[in-house]
């Protein structure tokens, strides 16, 4: 029985979702039979299982949701949104009691009599008379037999009553199959008997004909075609059972009846199609011992290749033939058409449509567009949750669209089409656009750019911010979308499976999302790379490009403090080589004579350059799960049988690119703290200068307090250390780079920096330039006295730690804090250059810093349970923090380029970016106070 | 099926534990022959760099993908000489195979299972979880191998990795 109940979900489930969507589009053509015969077909056969089974809870609302239709079906109640609302309903409920029953195994106690009662009103309640009328009209000894379970709609159905009518005599003969007959129909496992086919075929309790996951059998279907005329009435005899009541053995009966009559028409809004069910782990074997077979034939060739043998060559092309079209043909059975992704979908537009009163269209192009089951699975809730979201958000309300000028009705258009390899799935709507102010105001708020940046942004660059974690623009949560799990969740589903996911939206326009993901994942192009004698795959979909490096190229590796780079088109790219990350072999070295190759790779939308030896090939290859040992490394994302037989393992581009960051960070954390490397960008102000060195460096303005310049004499050395006499006290200088060279007669530069009533020089060989540049700072650095490195004026450039050499000129003085314990600075601020600037100050004024990007670090380190001394950062970001109640009563010191425009309401102080003895007095100040306190 | 008239051979097969003997460094291991699937010899293993060092790389079994296991490194013993393949039981789990690979494969022994004795307390903590046992031979003694836990403590460790 269990085999029975399990087999009846699946069908029913199906069988609910085709009567969600065909309900909506019989809203729409209320004229079209077809459609609600086939609902009406669907929703009986529901009840006459339930029936069977005895499942009175479902049977009862599947009948009251029959009686119903029966009405339109005759003609007697006009369709109007309400009632189809009552059936979707009834549909709901019929779901809700067989989730549990899935669950369960059992049918959960309840009672829909509500509903149930509602049903019925509307069946007979609004138009009484008809109803009264219909139930005297209830033709011959039918309601006899049948009682109230008999509804107009089944009455209606005269021809097949006839039909019927001669058969029925037939039950209580002992010639017909014997109860067995009964479940071994309903629960049609996999192999059935051939002559049993067409049975099966027929039988609508055996499901709707077309599944997923079934094969069609177009050779069976001729020999159905020529069994037709038996149908009717042999499968009837076989289903009913002696044990079967004779209620139930008429539903059957008529159920069988009607199927076949809609097979022999083949005029159903469902596309009728002869089919056999296969397990689907039946198609999976196959699939895999057609790979086995696919790679023993590639090997065959490449040994024949080499060989003259006429004799091998003309079989052996045969068989490679007969072995592509194999693969093809389970290939295809693995297919499903996309519109079974999208089946739902009129449903929840219609729902949506209801909720919010706005007028929506949904318009499917491709339904036909097929690709794989496991895919297909993958995206179904992305897909959902983006129509949802372009009904909500999207679409502007009726009369808002009236009044910018457009048709009243929106229209959410999805279309999905094949393009090399992969498939391209269009979500489209009319509505109102993106809104890129809205956007980029809750961009700023969520810490995930700066205002500078922003303004820098194209459209398209503010819109993708939509799909950054934890990013939801709706003004309100209704209940459809709007929860906070927006777009990244779906981005996040959608790159799992290798796809990609971008929007371009036109205010007032619209919007349109295009999704692009391959269409299987046991199948991809792969590029095969060598390093250190071995072969790696690499899908193609991440590769971006390939550079070739070293003799006869022009790109070169160069070296950055010790980190590879290499300029692509004016920007500096991080390399990484595989040699390093996989700890095997020697690292190309940049020698000249030495060649090597550059797999620009995107990960997680970067750019990243990936050293290899060599690139050898592309080839299709099926990709195999790593085993349990190996899962743990995330270099790799399966493994895979080449043409001659060896094993050579995936790269995984994400993981790669996780291993990257993760090694960036290990750098960056040495450098008091700073954060992450190769990430936001700025506009800032910068001094080049020349030390130490022919190559610029660049000092952020901000922080230099005075340029001043030197008699060379005027430097005086007292005690191994440089001095100068400055405004009448000694100012220690330090060189940046490793000494002060010195020209006779020419004035040293030096850069004064004050602090605390204290003054220190850095002296630099040149002052070379004041720029106002876009600081990308794209490497971190190890270096002392170097922060990182980013490309100002179109060069490698090294900025300068101002901290460190602070630090440097105090060495040997009395530590500046005498506080037994480092007080601790939260440093909130999600410009990361500002953080990298600011952090090191503090840190060298004696501070513990923890800096912090976003909101989202903010809350990890409240969670964690951390204690700090005092918050220091970006005004909305501290007023943020104090509007959650995080940390209260911690001063707060908002530092802004623009302090003047700032509220400081709610903070200890504003103080300006650039005065950084302003800050650490301030600090020192607060602290103070708190010891008193 | 139980047979309850069986004869005495089937009796004493009952009573008999069946190993594939195989030598992995000086000593003579017993895989039960129950726990094995095949016996083949290793041919291009790929190696796999990141791999838990006990994952001795991957290969190709007739179109599926075996991941090798090296008993010398589960068991903590010197690896083998580098010309040597050594050979490999394939032990199937779950949907996955393994091959655990040793120095060389015996003959199968079959000896009597009230025979089979405890491993003695203080051999290596590291034997004792991948030794079920140990059989008195005439000239040596067969230790028994636990080959789930010699395989399945290799994806264990990978996932804490």
């Amino acid at each position: 029985m269990d085999d029975l109940i399990s087999e009846f979900l699946t069908e029913t489930g199906e069988s609910l979702d085709v009567i969600d969507s065909e309900l909506v589009r019989f809203e729409n053509n209320p004229e079209d039979r077809a459609i609600l015969d086939n609902i009406f077909r669907l929703l009986h056969t529901i009840k006459g299982t339930c029936g069977f089974l005895g499942l009175p809870r479902l049977e009862a609302v599947a009948h009251a949701g029959e009686t119903l239709l029966g009405k339109f079906r005759d003609g007697e109640l006009s369709v109007s949104p309400p009632m189809v609302t009552l059936v979707l309903q009834a549909i709901d409920q019929i779901k809700v009691v067989l989730e549990s029953l899935e669950n369960s195994g059992v049918e959960p106690a309840g009672d829909d009599a509500e509903l149930i009662g509602r049903l019925e009103d509307a069946a007979m309640g609004r138009l009484p008379e008809q109803a009264a009328e219909e139930v005297q009209q209830e033709p011959e000894n039918w309601d006899a037999d049948l009682g109230r379970e008999l509804r107009p709609g089944e009455v209606s159905l005269a021809d097949l009553e006839a039909a019927f009518n001669s058969a029925a005599p037939e039950v209580d003969v002992p010639a017909v199959p014997t109860a067995e007959a009964a479940p071994a129909e309903a629960a049609p496992v996999e192999a059935a008997p051939v002559e049993h086919l067409g049975v099966g075929d027929f039988d609508p309790d055996l499901g709707r004909e077309l599944r997923p996951g079934e094969v069609s059998a177009a050779e069976l279907e001729a020999a159905f075609a020529s069994a037709e005329p038996e149908v009717s009435v042999a499968p009837t005899a076989e289903l009913i059972s002696k044990d079967m009541s004779r209620e139930e053995a008429l539903q059957t009966a008529m159920a069988e009846l009607k199927g076949s009559d809609e097979h022999v028409m083949g005029e159903g809004g469902v596309k009728v199609m002869a089919t056999v069910r296969v397990g689907v782990d039946v198609l999976e074997a196959l699939m895999t011992t057609v790979s086995e077979l696919v790679l023993t034939r590639n090997q065959l060739m490449q040994t024949v290749r080499g060989l003259e043998d006429d004799d091998l060559k003309g079989p052996l092309q045969r068989l490679s033939a007969v072995t592509g079209e194999l693969q093809d043909g389970v290939m295809k059975t693995r297919m499903q058409p996309i519109g079974d992704a999208w089946r739902k979908l009129p449903r929840i537009i219609r729902d949506v449509s209801t909720d919010l009163g706005k007028k929506i269209e949904l318009v499917m192009d491709g339904n036909d567009t097929e690709l794989d089951r496991q895919v297909l699975e993958l995206i179904k809730d992305p897909l959902t949750h983006m129509v949802r979201n372009s009904a909500d958000h999207g679409l502007e309300m009726p009369a808002d669209r009236v009044k910018a000028g457009k048709s009243e009705k929106g229209t959410i258009k999805l279309s999905a089409y094949h393009e090399g390899g992969h498939i391209i799935i269009a979500i489209s709507d009319d509505g109102m656009g993106l809104n890129t102010k809205r956007i980029g105001e809750k961009a700023l708020e969520k810490g995930l750019t700066t205002h500078e940046e922003l303004e820098r942004m194209t459209d398209q660059q503010i819109h993708r911010f939509i799909f950054a974690p934890g990013f939801s623009t709706a003004e309100k949560v209704t209940n459809l979308s709007g929860r906070g799990v927006g777009m990244d969740v779906v981005r996040t589903n959608i790159e799992q499976i290798g796809g990609v996911i971008d929007v371009t939206s036109t205010a007032g326009k619209g919007s349109n999302f295009s999704i692009k993901i391959p269409l299987t994942l046991a199948i991809v192009s792969a590029l095969i790379i060598g390093c250190d004698e071995q072969r790696f795959a690499i899908p193609q979909l991440a590769v971006r490009e390939l550079v070739r490096v070293g003799a006869g190229s022009d790109h070169t590796v160069e070296n950055l403090n010790g980190a590879r780079v290499m300029r692509l088109r004016d920007r500096l790219m991080p390399l990484v080589d595989l040699h390093d990350v996989l700890g095997v072999g020697e690292a190309y070295n940049g020698a000249s004579d030495e060649t090597g190759f550059v797999v620009v790779l995107d990960a997680g939308g970067r750019n990243v350059g990936l050293v290899v030896d060599n690139v050898l090939d592309t080839e299709e290859i099926v990709v195999k799960p790593l085993s349990d040992s190996l899962r743990g490394v995330h270099a790799y994302s399966g493994a895979t049988i080449l043409g001659d037989g060896s094993v050579i393992m995936i790269l995984d581009p994400n993981g790669l690119a996780g291993e990257i960051v993760t090694a960036m960070d290990d750098e960056a954390t040495i450098d008091a703290g700073a954060s992450k490397a190769a990430e936001m960008a700025n506009t800032q102000r910068l001094l080049l200068v020349r030390a130490g060195g022919s190559e610029p460096k660049a000092v952020p303005l901000a922080l230099v307090t005075r340029l001043e310049e030197f008699e060379p004499q005027a430097i005086e050395s007292t005690n191994g250390r440089l001095v100068v006499q400055y405004r009448g006290r000694l100012m220690p200088i330090v060189p940046i780079g490793s000494e002060i060279r010195t020209v006779e007669g020419q004035r040293q530069p030096v850069l004064v920096f004050a602090e605390n009533h204290t003054s220190i020089g850095l002296a630099v060989d040149e002052i070379v330039d004041v720029v106002e540049e876009r600081v990308d700072l794209q490497m971190s650095s190890d270096k002392p006295g170097v922060i990182g490195s980013a490309i100002i004026k179109g060069k490698a450039t090294d900025v300068v730690d101002i901290a460190w050499y602070l630090d440097q000129s105090r060495a040997g003085n009395i530590q500046r804090r005498s506080s037994n314990r480092r007080r601790r600075i939260l440093l909130v601020d999600a410009d990361a250059f500002a953080r990298r600037m600011i952090a090191p100050l503090l840190a060298a004024a004696g501070y513990d810093v923890t800096p912090t990007g976003g909101m989202h670090e903010v809350h990890a380190i409240a969670e964690a349970g951390e204690k700090f001394d005092a918050m220091v950062g970006d005004p909305s970001a501290l007023s943020r923090i104090r509007q959650e109640g995080l940390w209260p009563n911690l001063p707060t010191l908002a530092v802004t380029d623009w302090p003047e425009d700032t509220q400081a309401e709610g903070l200890t102080a504003v103080l300006p970016r650039s005065d950084r003895g302003a800050l650490i007095a301030a600090l020192d100040s607060v602290s103070q106070e708190e010891k008193v306190a | 099926m139980t047979t309850h008239h069986g004869d005495n051979a089937e009796l004493s097969a009952e009573s008999m534990n069946e190993y594939v003997s195989v030598r992995i460094g000086d000593q003579l291991f017993g895989a039960p022959v129950d726990a094995i699937r095949e016996v083949f010899a290793p041919q291009s293993v790929t190696s796999v760099p990141l791999a838990p060092s006990e994952v001795a790389g991957l290969l190709n079994l007739r179109g599926r993908i075996v991941t090798a296991i090296d008993a010398r490194r589960r068991l903590g013993l010197p690896p083998r000489d580098a010309n040597d393949a050594g050979m490999a039981l394939g032990v199937e789990r779950g949907s996955e195979i393994f091959g655990l690979i040793v120095d060389s494969v015996g003959e199968v022994l079959r000896r009597p299972r009230a025979e089979l004795e405890p491993v003695p307390a203080h051999v290596d903590p590291t034997w004792r979880s991948m030794v079920k046992g140990v059989h008195r031979l005439e000239k040596e003694l067969l230790a028994v191998l636990d080959v789930s836990a010699v395989i399945g403590s290799a994806g264990a460790k990978a996932e804490a990795a």
